[in-house]
């Protein structure tokens, strides 16, 4: 084989590993955060029984999970119903691997980028397969052949279709002062001229709250609001195959997160790191960990949100979607381009 | 290509044994599993060549294709079309136009087919009995215009002349990225592109006028 194409194979190949175990755990990890935070929220103690501080729980989880029962209702149409959680998660998975982690690691004397690809087209790559975690949602509720299952699912595609046009037209502010799709390139210019969230900030409210209503959360989790629909486009799935919707719904918040810290917190961009005078390993590992801590930091805001504000009725999800943050997103692309025009950003 | 159509034929023999063996048995999925991890070992170099994985997109894109028409629940045929969706924005990918094959999943994949989706949940439509052929005459002119067409296709495979299409090097450098397609849309092409834009524009306020039931 040729040993350029062999070293090329080899690389992507760990990075894609060593990202999806991160990724992975941080999923497992956010599930014990969640409760751990909620707990906190509440003035109750949450699960702190399986190892130090309940930190063995999402393993034990885990394990419950594989030993349940896994039950096919009989009226379920069976190929699409197998198919869907499947299809729900592998997008989830996807869109993690255009985000720059990271600038390049010194390793075996070559530069290594801490990403697993670094396209041309990465921000389009994000919206499309962010529109592909609709499918998962509405076919599970449309194979269940259950009322509640599939109006959970026609919910939830509305939802997503509504709230993604406004987080695009959000991620046209990043792109126009950037001029470019690549995400090392909208990291490369805020390090230069300031983080976006500076002076992008209705495009930043406007995004977050998309990214809010796009992985299915409170307020915005109205797909599966138990008091109207049980627990919506999922109620008929249990073991392993539901708690991948949930593992789906984690690693899109996840996502969300980095795509948050990368396009408006300056990615991994530490500010007067160059004047330390670190080597370039230890920089890589300093801005590596700063990102980490972005990443976090939007985590923790999910769960905060979620166990503050209460649950938006339907209308009003519709209403806030379409007639405040589509014109507000519209407004601000017309301010960002005016500031780009006349050079002051 | 050896790969290829050794593939195929696996496949071929998978779909058989599934519908001839009776009872459910994990038979045809063991054959499957057997016979295409030996063949992808026996002729990994192929595994590196651009013509395996475009022959191997094109045949999921028929099979695709051809599914889409037989397949009797209309969901499963609005998924296949997705998954020939999916299989064009391969190609242009493979044709270095990596631009177009996003747009292609966001707008094509993503946006029209959940709208398809959509509507095929919300009219409930039930699996048909059997696939209903035209009559006669639309038989006649449909296998007329299929057989002409393939002729066509045919002919201009056969008389291409320029050298082989997927070779990177045939393209120039900056070739199908997003600042391509916009200088080209906004400079060279600039007419058709607002052109296009007005008649979406009358289209989308006709929809919205036919949707409204009485005018304020």
């Amino acid at each position: 084989m040729d040993p350029v194409l062999e070293r090329v194979i080899v690389e992507a190949a760990v990075k894609i590993a060593l990202v999806f175990f991160v990724v992975l755990t941080t999923v497992a990890y956010m599930t014990w955060v969640e409760r751990r935070v909620s707990a906190w929220i509440q003035d109750r103690r949450g699960p702190n029984r399986v190892g130090p501080f309940g930190l063995l729980q999402p393993l034990a989880d885990g394990i419950k999970f594989l030993f349940k029962e896994e039950i096919t209702p009989p009226h379920v149409y069976r190929p699409v119903y197998l198919l869907a959680p499947i299809l729900i998660l592998v997008p989830a998975l996807l869109t993690i691997s255009v985000v720059p982690f990271g600038p390049a690691l010194r390793l075996f004397g070559r530069d290594v980028p801490l990403r697993v690809a670094d396209v041309d087209n990465g921000v389009l790559i994000i919206l499309a397969f962010a529109s592909m975690g609709v499918y998962g949602i509405a076919l599970a509720g449309w194979s269940s052949n259950n009322k509640y299952s599939l109006m959970g699912g026609l919910r939830s595609s509305a939802q997503l279709i509504s709230y993604e046009l406004a987080m695009g037209l959000a991620i046209v502010g990043i792109l126009m002062s950037a001029g470019s799709l690549r995400l090392s390139d909208v990291v490369a210019r805020q390090a230069e001229h300031g983080w976006n969230v500076l002076w992008q900030l209705p495009g930043f409210v406007v995004f977050l709250t998309a990214a809010f209503a796009e992985t299915n959360r409170l307020p915005f989790d109205l797909p599966e609001a138990e008091t109207e629909l049980v627990a919506g486009y999922h109620t008929e799935y249990s073991g392993m195959r539901f708690s991948m919707f949930y593992m789906a719904e984690y690693a899109n918040m996840v996502t969300a997160s980095c795509l948050a810290a990368t396009l408006y917190l300056g990615g991994y961009h530490v500010p007067g790191l160059q004047r330390l005078g670190l080597p370039q390993n230890a920089a890589a590992i300093v801005q590596l960990l700063a990102f980490g801590i972005k990443v976090a930091f939007f985590l923790f805001v999910y769960v905060w949100v979620r166990w503050t504000i209460p649950r938006f009725r339907y209308d009003q999800l519709m209403n806030l979607g379409w007639k405040v943050l589509l014109p507000v997103a519209l407004v601000h692309i017309v301010w960002v381009a005016f500031i780009v025009l006349m050079g002051w950003a | 290509m050896h790969l290829l159509i050794g593939l195929i034929a696996v496949v071929v023999v998978f779909a058989l044994l599934r519908a001839f063996l009776p009872g459910r048995t994990g038979l045809p999925v063991l054959f499957l599993l057997i016979a295409g991890a030996t063949l992808v070992v026996l002729e990994r170099a192929d595994l590196l060549r651009i013509e395996f994985w475009a022959g191997s997109v094109a045949f999921v894109a028929i099979l695709s294709a051809l599914l889409i028409v037989l397949h009797p629940n209309p969901m499963v045929s609005v998924l296949f079309l997705i998954v020939n969706l999916f299989c064009i924005a391969v190609f242009y990918l493979m044709l270095q136009a990596q631009f177009l094959a996003a747009l292609q999943v966001i707008v094509y994949a993503g946006a029209i087919m959940v709208l398809f989706v959509f509507v095929v949940m919300l009219l409930n439509l039930k699996a048909e009995e059997g696939l209903h052929l035209g009559g006669g005459a639309q038989r006649g002119l449909a296998l007329a215009l299929g057989a002409a067409f393939a002729g066509l296709m045919l002919w201009a495979i056969k008389t291409r002349r320029e050298p082989p299409y997927f070779a990177p090097s045939s393209f120039a450098g900056g070739f199908g990225t997003a600042r391509e397609v916009g200088a080209l849309l906004f400079a060279k092409y600039l007419f058709a592109f607002e052109a296009a834009s007005i008649l979406l524009v009358a289209a989308m306020v006709g929809a919205v006028i036919l949707a409204k039931r009485k005018l304020e």
